[in-house]
This record gives structure tokens, C-alpha cells and sequence, in this order.
């Protein structure tokens, strides 16, 4: 029977012995993809869970496509999930995730593999080249030290392709090194092999990212490092197969279906629409792009096209933080936006070929210069830099910085393990007390939804392993302030924006408009621990292990429609109807979140491994002894709430802190819900056998570490 | 309204188009969807004309009525923050005071390099104008 969706081969390399080895797909089909699957082989092939630095050579490193990438279902066929213990965080590196965009999952499964699992360290570095059937361990010496583009355009010519924009069919058996064949043709493509790499950060700090073609890059996790430290440099891979889709007609009909209904008419956009998969192509490039000359560029099969490509020669594909982050300090030395949209952007480019994480630098430079303006950062001083902080703000000063963090040399020799084990390093835990230094969870950088307000941010990024970064529910906020702002209309009031969202929250929050109060009474609520639960549980599979794309997905509610009501869990375009379309499951929505409740408790169990217990579930002190000052910056933060006498207005949240007590019995509460032991937070055997997880069981107990059963 | 603002004197001038300590610098951030309220300073009005530039991608991200009192003790340019505050109250949105703002500070700048015989910076260019 054919396995639809997927390739239906895993590739399972051991780098330590060079051995390239098969699994079927088909034993692990039942976690989806994505997360789930890495997840899942991590489980079975990572030896020593309790390790707490990505840099072990125990650690395994899953890199996964799902059934539905390389098909046609929009916002969701480009994606590639990234799983592992991580690095350059504090204390404990979680067992964490990553994501990246582009064509590698599509290539990966034209090529025939649904997934990599990356085991041990090689003794020297190289590099994987996948063509087809054929998987290929090569000597990397040559590219070792190389910037991550560099590194792309190299391998290119290693193989005998082509570079630059110029295509044409490529036969693989003309490649160079091709494998002998007795008969028959490897098969050809107008492609070029899709690569991910690691650049400096990678090799030698903590903050490396992975990154693919110019702007897709895999930042928070730190798996750039976790390639440094098994020597491994890149990825390349090149496939001539497809993807069977189970019923392609249903594919084709929702993707009809999406268009016509959920998406604005490109015809007659309406640029205010409410709604997150409805909204015509956009890229989110956030510093002014100094021409007009310019495109959308998309991941593969995607409808969106986030990125942007231009005739400029910089910032090209480019999107989001990465082109934000300087932008603060580019203002104080630029004389015009245009200037400082140069400078973004060529800052952009250095960090996507240094392969670092731009994630930690947004709050993290402007705590570096709160140091050195207060005497105790430069040359000279007490944590002495030879960086030249008097051109803060100009290109020299962004390539130097960034050069630092991603070798490890001034400052970044002490920040190599992430800038809050830096913190401590540097006698400045007061700085996380009082909120100089921004990094709210696990020693992640603050991502600019504070906890104190956005309360299902913060509570999921704690309660999980890393900054949440799902946009399930925060569009509210942004959408909302943003018509405020403007004095626009408010498009959907309040009672009606929660009720048509809670008819979606399925199986835990079904028509329980209440779990959107994030009022102080409410904050603590068991109403909002199952959003919570509803978010994370969702993003677990739909998004981490199905791979639909966050930015465009779960759509709740969409001003596009008649009705108001968004594709998620729609009989025509949701979620489960594309999956079910492309491998003829019958998945419901509810169904893809009970898988995805399945793999948070995989998750946890691991953490559990590595020394997660309740007692250390804590945000950084900030967040609970200083108050999210009102008006500090923006006026007002939007979030829908109920007043005394019940009823729902769009409310301001700032002026608040995250009380300690109001938090731990939200936790328990949390803990309650999930079936873990109230007391550690740690699995219990009943709810692992719930599950089907039964087969962890015997990992915890022998650890001492099952929860125990409590009563209510 | 900026044109009714008197001309500064050389002194004050200078204060316009100086950088300020970090001490005194203003907290200003800038508000992106899918991105949040990302935290920020600036150190001067030429900063703060740069800053406040209109921009489709985010919005600047200030209090008002502090930016008001930081002109007025750093700048030490009581009229441009008496305008301020005007302009602020005329608004009819956040953004609307923004772009008067804007426009105040770009007036009130022309103004100080006039005085001092300053040339104009290369280009006053809007986001997406080809350099």
C-alpha cells in the first residue's frame, strides 16, 4: 500500500563511524512528521537523555520534513523542523525545536527521505551530499571556516552545478562524483541542490544558526553549534522524485477553496482584513528596502512570499528579526530611512553568513551598551572589549560585534554559552532582576509580547523549552492596537472576536470565549491554562510536526467570509483537510491536536530526563518584581477581556507584573489539566498510557523520575 | 504650526542638532506586528526625526507626553515642546501624532541648520524611494 504523503525512507547517519544507514518510514508514521517524528527518534537513538548542553556528542539531532511538504498545500509545503537538545541558554539546554523555510524539505523528499537523524561526532569535519538514493560522506576541511553562503555556492561546484540564476535540466548521473550505475539514470531536475550549512557561529560559539539559500535560517535552539560540534558543515541534497498525494483532486478543490473564500481578492484587496491565512503576499522585511525594484520570495509552494528579493545586492531574502534588530542603532548614525535601511539589511546579510542567531542580539546589544555606557564594558574595563563602542551604530561596529559573538573572541568569548550564562559570568544577575538585561525564560531573548501582558506567550515559551514563537492568538493584539492606533474601525468587537474563536478551540476550549480573558482576575485562571494547552498542543502537530507555516496558521476567525469564521477546522480548507487530501488519513482537527498533546508529553518526558521539575518552571525575576510600565513605550497593549459585570471590551494590559503565588497555583492548575504529577510536573504512568506513551515509562522510573499520581 | 515656532538662537541650535548622553536618552521603541514592541532609545532630534519617519512596515513606539518633557529638559527647546504637547492634543490618533510630531521636529531641524548655516542632510528620502 502506498504510504501517500511521504517519501517513506528515514536517513540515519553516524557520523563518529561514517555510516549512512535506512529506516522505513512507515514504523513512524503515526507522529505525522516534523516534531513528532523527530521527536520520536530522538527518543529511540539519543542514548543519554539527561544530557544539558547540545555540544554533547550524545546528542541527536533530527532534521524532518512532513507528509505535506513538496506538495501543494499552501503555507505549509516548505517547511523544515529541527529537533534536539539545543544550546545557549541557561543552565539546563532543553530537548528544543527549530524551524526553517525554503526547499530543503521538498528536496529532502524528491530525494526520497522524510527525515535525517544526525548521531555522534565525526573526527573531522564534513559534509553530507544526498543526491537521490545515494547518501555520501565528504570531507569538509575545505569548507571548514567558510561563511555559510560561501559554503552553498561551494559545495555547488564541488558537485558540477551550475551557479548563478541561469537553469536548465540537470542530469544527476553528469554530476561530478556521480555513483557508477550498471543500468538506467539517476533521473534529472531544473533544481539546484538545497543545502543548509553552518557558518563561524557554528563552529566555534554557541549561537550558531542553520541556514539555507540567503535568508532561511533555523536561529533559536542553537543548531548551528550542535552541527559545529559534530564537525558537520552542511547538508546538501538533490532528488528527481515526487511526492504521491493520496487524492489530488481534494488537494486542488481546498486549495480553490482557501483562495476564493479565506483569501482577500487580489483584485479588490482589502489591505485591513482581519485574519492570518487571509492577507495578500507581504513581505516582512522590517527596515525601509531602498528601491521599489523589488519581489516576494516565498518558500517552496507557499502563497505568502515573506521575503523579498531586490536588485540592490543586499538584504535579499531576508525577512522578519534579522532585518530589525540593528535598526535601533543604525537610527543614531543614518541621516536617512533609506540609509538605515542599508544598513539593516547589510547587517542582515553578515549574521545569515556568520550563521548566527539574531534572536539574542535584539535584547541583547542594548544591554551590552547599557554596560559600556555605564562604565563597566570596553577597553579597559572591568569586562574589558576592544569592540569600538563609539561607532555603535555604523556597519564597522555590527561587523565587528558580530564577528566577536560568532567566534568567540572579546566579548564573545564569555557570552559563548548564551548571553544569561554571560550575565553571570560577569557578576550581572541584576540585570535580570531589574530588566536591563531582557531575557525572560530559560535564558531566551524577550521576543517583544511581554509575559506580563501576553500571557499564553509567556506561559507556553515557560511552560515548553524555548521562546514560544507561535503567533496562534497574538494577532488580536497587534491587529487590534494597530486599528486603535490609526483610529480605524474596530473591525469585530470584542464578544464576538473571542466567540467566533473559542468555536474553534477544540477538544478543551470549545465555545469558552472565557479563555481569552487575560484580565488580572482571569490570569491565572483555569480558562487560560487551557488555551494554553489548546496552543501548544496545536502548534505540536499542526504547525511543528505537520509543518503549516506560522504565519499563516490556525486561521479563527477571517473577515474575508461571510460568517467570520476562519479556515482552521473548516469542512473546505482547514488543516486536517489538506493532510487528509494528501496522505487519505481522516484526521479531524481535534485529532491533530490529541497527537499533538502526544508529542508535548514525549517532550516533557524528555525534559523530565534532563532534570526538569516544577521548582525551576520560573520566568526570569523581572518579569515578577517590575512592573510592564504603562505607557513606558507603545500607549496601550490590546487584548480582550471581561470587566466586573461580565462584559468584553479590548483592554489595556500594560501597568502589570506576574504575581508568584497567582503563577505556581496557575501551574498546578496547568499541571492538572495535562495529567502530570501536580507537585514536579514531571509525566505519570496513567497519563503516559492514556497516551500511548507507554514505551517512556520505564526510561523515568528508572531515573526516579515518574510522577506520581496526586489528588485533586 | 511649525512655522510658528521663533527661530532658535545659536545656542539653542546647537542643543537641536546635538546628540545626547546616554543618561538622558529617551525610551522609544517601535511597535511591528509579528514582531511585538521592541524596546529602543533615541539621543537626539535628529534621531528622533529618523524615528518617527513614517514607515508601512511598524510604528514608532513613544510616549508623548515624555517625549514633550525630554525636549524640554534635555533639549532645553521650550517652544518645540509646548508644540508637541499642541500637536498631541489636535491629533485625532496615535498616528496622527506621530506624523505631526514628525513634521514639527523636520521644521524645527531646518530651522536650527538655517541658523547655523548648516547644510541639509543628503536626503529627507521616504522608505521605499529608490537611493
Amino acid at each position: 500500500m502506498a504510504l501517500y504523503g511521504y517519501a517513506g525512507k528515514i536517513l540515519r547517519l553516524d557520523l563518529t563511524n561514517r555510516k549512512a544507514m535506512v529506516l522505513d518510514t512507515e514504523r513512524y508514521k503515526s507522529w505525522g512528521g516534523g516534531h513528532g517524528l523527530g521527536a520520536a527518534l530522538f527518543w529511540e537513538f539519543c542514548k543519554d537523555k539527561t544530557i544539558k548542553d547540545g555540544r554533547h556528542p550524545a546528542n541527536v539531532c533530527c532534521v524532518a520534513a512532513s507528509a505535506v511538504c513538496g506538495t501543494g498545500v499552501p503555507s505549509a509545503t516548505g517547511r523544515t523542523e529541527v529537533v534536539g537538545v539545543g544550546v545557549g541558554y541557561d543552565g539546563i539546554n532543553w530537548f528544543t525545536r527549530s524551524g526553517f523555510g525554503g526547499r530543503f524539505s521538498t528536496m529532502l523528499k524528491y530525494a526520497g527521505w522524510d527525515a535525517i537523524v544526525i548521531e555522534g561526532k565525526a573526527d573531522k569535519p564534513v559534509w553530507i551530499d544526498i543526491r537521490n538514493e545515494s547518501v555520501v560522506i565528504r570531507d569538509a576541511s575545505g569548507l571548514w571556516g567558510k561563511d555559510t553562503w560561501a559554503t552553498q555556492l561551494d559545495i555547488w561546484k564541488l558537485i558540477g552545478i551550475e551557479t548563478g540564476t541561469h537553469t536548465g535540466w540537470v542530469a544527476l548521473d553528469d554530476l561530478k562524483d556521480a555513483p557508477k550505475r550498471e543500468s538506467g539514470d539517476a533521473g534529472r531536475t531544473t533544481q539546484k541542490p538545497a543545502i543548509v550549512a553552518i557558518g563561524p557561529a557554528g563552529e566555534k560559539s554557541g549561537h550558531g544558526a542553520l541556514i539555507h539559500d540567503a535568508g532561511n535560517g533555523a536561529g533559536q535552539g542553537g543548531f548551528g553549534s550542535v552541527w559545529g560540534s559534530k564537525n558537520l558543515k552542511a547538508i546538501s541534497v538533490i532528488g528527481t522524485g515526487s511526492v504521491k498525494v493520496a487524492n489530488p483532486m481534494a488537494l486542488i478543490q481546498a486549495r480553490q477553496a482557501l483562495k476564493t473564500k479565506y483569501i482577500t481578492s487580489y483584485e479588490a484587496p482589502d489591505f485591513r482584513q482581519w485574519s492570518r491565512v487571509g492577507g495578500l503576499a507581504k513581505p516582512l522585511t522590517q527596515a525601509p528596502i531602498p528601491t521599489e525594484d523589488r519581489r516576494p520570495q516565498a518558500c517552496q509552494g507557499c502563497v505568502n512570499g515573506c521575503r523579498s528579493r531586490s536588485n540592490l545586492g543586499y538584504g535579499n531574502e531576508s525577512a522578519c528579526q534579522e532585518t530589525f534588530w540593528y535598526n535601533e542603532f543604525a537610527q543614531k548614525v543614518a541621516k536617512s530611512p533609506n540609509e538605515m535601511g542599508e544598513l539593516s539589511l547589510k547587517v542582515a546579510d553578515l549574521c545569515q553568513k556568520y550563521g548566527i542567531n539574531t534572536f539574542v542580539l535584539q535584547p541583547g546589544l542594548p544591554w551590552l551598551e547599557h554596560l559600556h555606557e555605564a562604565g563597566l564594558l570596553g577597553p579597559g574595563k572591568k569586562i574589558p572589549s576592544s569592540l569600538p563602542w563609539e561607532k555603535l551604530g555604523t556597519l564597522e561596529f555590527a561587523e565587528k560585534f558580530v564577528r566577536a559573538l560568532a567566534t568567540g573572541t572579546d566579548i564573545g568569548r564569555d557570552l559563548a554559552d548564551g548571553f544569561v550564562p554571560g550575565a553571570r559570568k560577569w557578576g550581572r544577575e541584576v540585570d535580570l532582576r531589574t530588566g536591563a538585561l531582557q531575557f525572560s525564560y530559560w535564558g531566551c531573548a524577550e521576543h517583544g509580547y511581554d509575559p506580563r501582558a501576553e500571557l499564553e506567550w509567556g506561559y507556553g515559551s515557560i511552560m515548553g523549552d524555548r521562546d514560544t514563537n507561535t503567533h496562534c492568538f497574538n494577532f488580536m493584539f497587534t491587529t487590534v492596537s494597530a486599528a486603535l492606533a490609526y483610529a480605524l474601525p474596530i473591525r469585530v468587537d470584542a464578544k464576538e472576536l473571542v466567540e467566533i474563536q473559542a468555536r474553534k478551540l477544540v477538544p478543551y476550549a470549545k465555545d469558552r470565549p472565557e479563555v481569552f480573558d487575560f484580565s488580572d482576575r482571569n490570569m491565572y485562571s483555569e480558562a487560560v491554562a487551557q488555551l494554553v494547552r489548546w496552543q501548544q498542543h496545536y502548534c505540536r502537530f499542526w504547525k511543528n510536526s505537520a509543518l503549516f507555516c506560522d504565519l499563516k496558521w490556525p486561521d479563527l476567525i477571517n473577515t474575508n467570509t461571510p460568517n467570520l469564521e476562519g479556515a482552521t477546522g473548516s469542512d473546505d480548507a482547514g488543516e486536517h483537510v489538506f493532510w487528509n487530501a494528501v496522505t487519505g488519513d481522516k484526521l479531524s482537527l481535534a485529532d491533530g491536536i490529541r497527537l499533538g498533546r502526544r508529542i508535548w508529553n514525549l517532550d516533557n518526558a524528555i525534559w523530565t530526563l534532563q532534570g526538569r521539575h516544577r521548582d525551576i518552571v520560573q520566568f526570569a525575576p523581572y518579569i515578577y518584581d517590575t512592573k510592564y510600565e504603562k505607557n513606558e513605550l507603545f500607549p496601550f497593549y490590546m487584548w480582550p477581556c471581561r470587566d466586573e459585570k461580565g462584559n468584553w471590551a479590548y483592554t489595556d494590559l500594560m501597568g502589570r507584573s506576574i504575581d508568584r503565588k497567582g503563577f505556581e497555583a496557575w501551574k498546578t492548575t496547568f499541571y492538572r489539566l495535562e495529567g502530570w504529577d501536580t507537585k514536579t510536573g514531571w509525566p505519570t504512568e496513567r497519563t503516559l498510557a492514556e497516551l500511548d506513551l507507554g514505551f517512556v515509562v520505564d526510561a523515568l522510573k528508572s531515573a526516579g523520575r515518574l510522577g506520581k499520581e496526586r489528588a485533586a | 504650526m511649525s512655522s510658528q515656532l521663533p527661530l532658535p538662537t545659536a545656542e539653542l541650535a546647537g542643543r537641536i542638532l546635538a546628540k545626547c548622553s546616554y543618561a538622558d536618552r529617551l525610551p522609544a521603541g517601535r511597535f511591528t506586528a509579528r514582531v511585538g514592541i521592541m524596546r529602543g532609545t533615541v539621543r537626539g532630534l535628529p534621531e528622533l526625526h529618523l524615528y518617527l519617519a513614517p514607515d508601512e512596515r511598524s510604528l514608532p513606539a513613544v510616549n508623548f507626553d515624555r517625549l514633550a518633557d525630554w525636549i524640554e529638559r534635555v533639549v532645553a527647546d521650550a517652544e518645540l515642546a509646548n508644540a508637541t504637547r499642541a500637536a498631541a492634543r489636535a491629533a485625532d490618533s496615535y498616528v496622527s501624532t506621530c506624523i505631526a510630531t514628525h513634521a514639527l521636529v523636520e521644521r524645527r531641524l531646518e530651522q536650527a541648520r538655517a541658523v547655523l548655516g548648516l547644510p541639509a542632510p543628503g536626503a529627507h528620502d521616504a522608505p521605499g524611494a529608490r537611493s
